[in-house]
């Protein structure tokens, strides 16, 4: 990489996907690093299993470049393939018939982010509670929490994915929130 | 009023993401933090944030590997990622074919519009399962007295 190169900030979304568009390998691969962890996270909201998750990700990513030719400049590529991925895990809930209730220990590790393996048993013990917990909000409010707790994504973007206002996913976070907190109690 | 239901708990729960994120510039952050030493509420809320967010789902070593490798082996012909947006829809528009990708972004009408139209999405309306108003039929004004309920009514931790 030359000192150019590494002063130059990261592309845009738009400009990746401009430089897909044309045929740049490089920008795909660019695009899904940057989003993948997201659609990852999200699927697994829906399906609760790490091998659907995936095939619901690689899918939603495999449309979401499909569809590049068409994109608008306006439009957040983000928040695009976000709704693509729920709209993919759905999908996949769909053809499994009902939703498998499946227990977090089947599910993809959960990481603490400090030290030392008592703080870890309490953290995984209470964040299991808390993953049980965030399953029973209704899909709204789970995908408001999830998106804006744990991707950072705000509340027009949010509203983007879920399909409804900035105003309506403000208040569906709030919601979500006050909800977990109450069966936290 | 408590401690816990200042003013500021609306402006500070909105931000608390962020904070534990760390994506807050250090004034905000500090501002943030002031709060919530002296606001039980928010600090609560804090907490269930901080652990949610230190215990997301890791995300599998190969899933990027294998979504580049995918996306690249079944990637349309590069002769047509070359042609402009506005001639493909020039195109569309003047053959009237209308696409059933459901992922194609150019589309006036948004995919998850155009789902839910067709049933496909949000097959239940959360708000009524959860008791709670249909919130996309409410009025901006509506939501605000809504959110300012949310945020500044004590959840029972400290008001």
């Amino acid at each position: 990489m030359t000192e150019e190169e590494r002063r130059a900030p990261d592309p845009s979304d738009l400009e990746l996907v401009q430089r897909a568009r044309s045929g740049d390998d490089a920008a795909l691969g660019a695009l899904a690093k940057r989003h993948h962890a997201a659609a990852y996270r999200v699927a697994l909201g829906f399906v609760h299993e790490d091998d659907v998750a995936q095939d619901v990700v690689q899918d939603a990513f495999l449309r979401a470049f499909r569809g590049l030719v068409g994109f608008r400049a306006d439009a957040s590529f983000r928040t695009w393939l976000l709704t693509i991925t729920a709209n993919e895990a759905k999908g996949a809930l769909r053809k499994k018939g009902r939703r498998k209730e499946t227990a977090l220990e089947d599910a993809a590790e959960v990481r603490s982010e400090e030290g030392g393996p008592a703080h870890d048993a309490i953290v995984r013990q209470e964040a299991e509670r808390a993953r049980r917990m965030l399953e029973q909000l209704p899909e709204k409010q789970r995908l408001s929490v999830t998106l804006r707790v744990e991707e950072g994504l705000s509340f027009k973007e949010i509203g983007e994915v879920i399909g409804s206002s900035e105003g309506a996913a403000r208040v569906n976070y709030f919601h979500g929130i006050r909800r977990l907190r109450e069966l936290m109690e | 009023m408590s401690e816990a239901n200042t003013p500021h708990c609306g402006d500070v729960r909105e931000l608390i993401p962020d904070l534990v994120a760390g994506r807050l510039p250090a004034a905000e952050a500090a501002r943030v933090n002031g709060h919530v030493k002296t606001c039980t509420d928010c600090r609560a809320e804090l907490d269930l944030v901080r652990l949610l967010h230190a215990t997301r789902a890791e995300v599998p070593a190969g899933l990027l590997d294998r979504i580049t490798r995918a996306s690249i082996a079944r990637r349309p012909a590069r002769t047509w990622w070359g042609i402009s947006a506005a001639a493909i829809a020039a195109l569309a528009l003047g053959i009237g074919i209308v696409s059933d990708d459901a992922s194609a972004p150019g589309a006036e009408v948004p995919v998850f519009v155009r789902e839910a139209e067709e049933g496909e999405i949000w097959l239940s309306d959360d708000g009524l399962v959860a008791g709670a108003p249909a919130l996309d039929d409410l009025s901006d004004e509506a939501l605000l007295e809504l959110l300012d309920e949310l945020t500044n009514v004590s959840t029972g931790g400290g008001a």
